[in-house]
């Protein structure tokens, strides 16, 4: 769970705990990197807008791993049009790079995201 | 019929004939012969007449007669009349005189006048100076400025509304009219249109005789010599100035939305947090994460408190309500939220405020929406720093005459140039969802209004610090909304 809001981060884990899964948060790109060399992950949840790198440099290093590439890739985020016009500039730079399995907007629905992880 | 008697036949045939009022009068202003003309138009039997009566009808002779001129010299005349026919139409006529017959001692006997209608040459006339009159009456009202310009860029002629506005225009060059350089402007639309001839149109920023900025839609088009070479410019400016405000008021309003709705979906998920972990808390009996939720909440609710009360300081231009500001006080009141939200970050915060800071005049709300918006950043910038193990916030409050100082510095993220170029326009923000690009814009705003400002120092990395200085007697100087400053973000 990559999310530089503290909120945001301990709602949604604590939520998927609740909900069986096992949690690892992280507020940035560089963290969740290292987190994800400790933690074998199924799914990356992540917001686009954070400090530093962003999420979508995350998304393209998953992508570009032969380790994670083909991660579960959930974007969170409370601007659609960020993630519409920097996503899609921002993907168009790096073709062939496959965008994020699902896009959730802020305020999450909660269902909507265990039924995505379930999948 | 010997050769005088027929060409005596042919010239009273010519005269008879002449299309034109032919008359011959004498030193009585007698009319000793006509020619059909004037008969058909004033009367068969106008032999011996005087000529005032018959061409006039009127009792004596006329001002300025052209017979009793070339009687008087023995030269031509000519010059226009207004005529009487017999059927009371009006004729308009071009009068030659000439003298026509003498006696042996050489006296003037007699005087032919030559009258030519001229009614429709008249009408012609008239017609172009009531149009001339009517051009020059648009070109003096039309609802927008208008200069012509000769090719040394001097002004030749200007309308009403470009007199009042920018002053006498005339003789002066345009560009020290209108926007008060001393030599002309770079992209010189009126230079271009002489060289080629062709229309153009530009937005340019001018400046009134008072001194007021207007935004005007300016098109040159090109007037022709005889040749057809363009030997001046038209210049026509329509001031847009409102519509440029409006626009901008529309795009301000536009981003806030946007930017609201932005924020707002961040504070709802952290609210959703916070009910979801009061809820399982309770379901669990788990106090603890009770707690937390609890806790979360409030952080929301306290983060929509302020983004409101950004919104209303943005939305309206409120008036200080000025009364005695005691720094100590107002930061007694702060420290303990502060303090909660610095301990949750592990940051360390001090404020110190001087003993001898006293009061000083100001809007105690606006005062403690600035503080509370500078010291936030700060504890956010720390949060937002993972290279350094602790961190720090400290305010220091002390009195420096003729200011109250608040001196808010942080190790924290620290800001790039661009960054920190940027922090007072609106709607930038560098915090992505947490931030709706208000705060530092209102803070900036609401010390201007009192007279202070804001100094801030940063580097990336290293820290920031925010130097507020408030008037200890206000001197509110600019309005708390201003035209906004172009979108940022």
């Amino acid at each position: 769970m990559v999310d530089d809001d503290r909120d945001t981060a301990l709602y949604l884990s604590v939520l998927l705990e609740d909900n069986g899964y096992e949690v690892r948060t992280a507020e940035d790109a560089v963290e969740a990197l290292s987190r994800l060399e400790e933690f074998p992950a199924d799914a990356v949840i992540m917001d686009v807008l954070m400090p530093g790198r962003s999420g979508l440099d995350l998304l393209v290093k998953l992508r570009n791993s032969p380790q994670w590439r083909d991660l579960m890739v959930i974007v969170v985020t409370g601007n659609d049009r960020v993630l519409e016009d920097y996503g899609k500039s921002y993907l168009s730079l790096h073709k062939g790079i496959r965008g994020p399995d699902a896009v959730l907007g802020k305020p999450v629905d909660p269902r909507a995201l265990l039924r995505l992880l379930d999948t | 019929m010997d050769d005088r008697t027929a060409t005596i036949i042919t010239y009273e045939q010519y005269f008879e004939e002449m299309p034109c009022y032919l008359s011959v009068h004498d030193r009585d202003f007698r009319i000793v012969d006509a020619n059909r003309r004037v008969r058909a138009d004033f009367g068969e039997r106008i032999i011996g007449d005087l000529c005032y009566r018959v061409y006039k009808q009127r009792e004596d002779v006329c001002e300025n007669c052209p017979v009793e001129m070339t009687f008087t010299d023995g030269k031509s005349h000519s010059n226009e009349q207004l005529l009487l026919t017999r059927h009371g139409k009006q004729r308009h006529v071009l009068v030659h005189t000439t003298p026509f017959c003498c006696d042996e001692g050489g006296n003037i006997v007699s005087v032919m006048e030559m009258l030519t209608v001229i009614d429709e040459f008249k009408r012609l006339q008239n017609l172009l100076q009531r149009s001339q009159e009517h051009f020059a009456q648009l070109f003096e009202e039309v609802p927008c400025y208008i200069s012509v310009q000769g090719p040394d860029l001097m002004i030749r002629g200007a309308n009403r509304r470009f007199r009042e506005t920018f002053g006498p225009a005339v003789g002066n060059y345009c560009y020290e009219v209108y926007k008060h350089r001393e030599e002309p402007c770079l992209a010189c639309a009126v230079q271009l249109t002489l060289e080629d001839g062709q229309c153009r149109t530009t937005e340019e920023v001018v400046t009134s005789a008072a001194g007021e900025r207007i935004n005007v839609l300016a098109t040159t088009a090109p007037i022709f010599n005889s040749e057809g070479k363009p030997e001046a410019v038209m210049e026509m400016s329509a001031d847009i100035t409102e519509i440029r405000q409006l626009q901008s008021q529309l795009t301000s309003i536009g981003l806030l939305v946007g930017s609201i709705s932005h924020g707002i979906k961040g504070l709802l998920t952290g609210l959703d947090g916070g009910i979801y972990l009061v809820n399982s808390g309770f379901t669990n009996d788990d106090r603890a994460r009770i707690e937390k939720g609890w806790d979360m909440v409030q952080r929301n609710v306290d983060r929509i408190r302020s983004m409101v009360m950004d919104i209303l300081y943005y939305a309206k231009d409120r008036e200080l309500s000025l009364v005695d500001v005691n720094p100590a006080e107002l930061f007694a009141d702060l420290e303990n939220g502060l303090q909660k939200k610095a301990g949750d970050i592990d940051t360390k915060l001090t404020i110190k405020v001087a003993p001898d800071a006293g009061t000083f005049a100001g809007d105690a709300m606006a005062v403690r929406a600035v503080l509370l918006n500078l010291v936030e950043n700060s504890l956010d910038a720390c949060r937002a720093d993972r290279r350094k193990d602790q961190h720090f916030v400290r305010v220091n409050v002390g009195r420096e005459p003729p200011f109250m100082t608040f001196d808010v510095e942080d190790n924290g993220i620290g800001m790039d140039r661009e960054t920190r170029e940027k922090i007072f326009s609106l709607f930038f923000t560098s915090k992505g969802i947490k931030g709706t690009g208000l705060g530092l814009f209102i803070a900036n705003k609401i010390v201007g209004k009192h007279g202070g400002r804001i100094d801030v120092s940063s580097e990336p990395q290293r820290g920031s610090r925010f130097l507020v200085r408030f008037p200890l007697e206000a001197r509110p100087s600019v309005p708390l909304v201003e035209e906004p400053a172009p979108p940022s973000q």
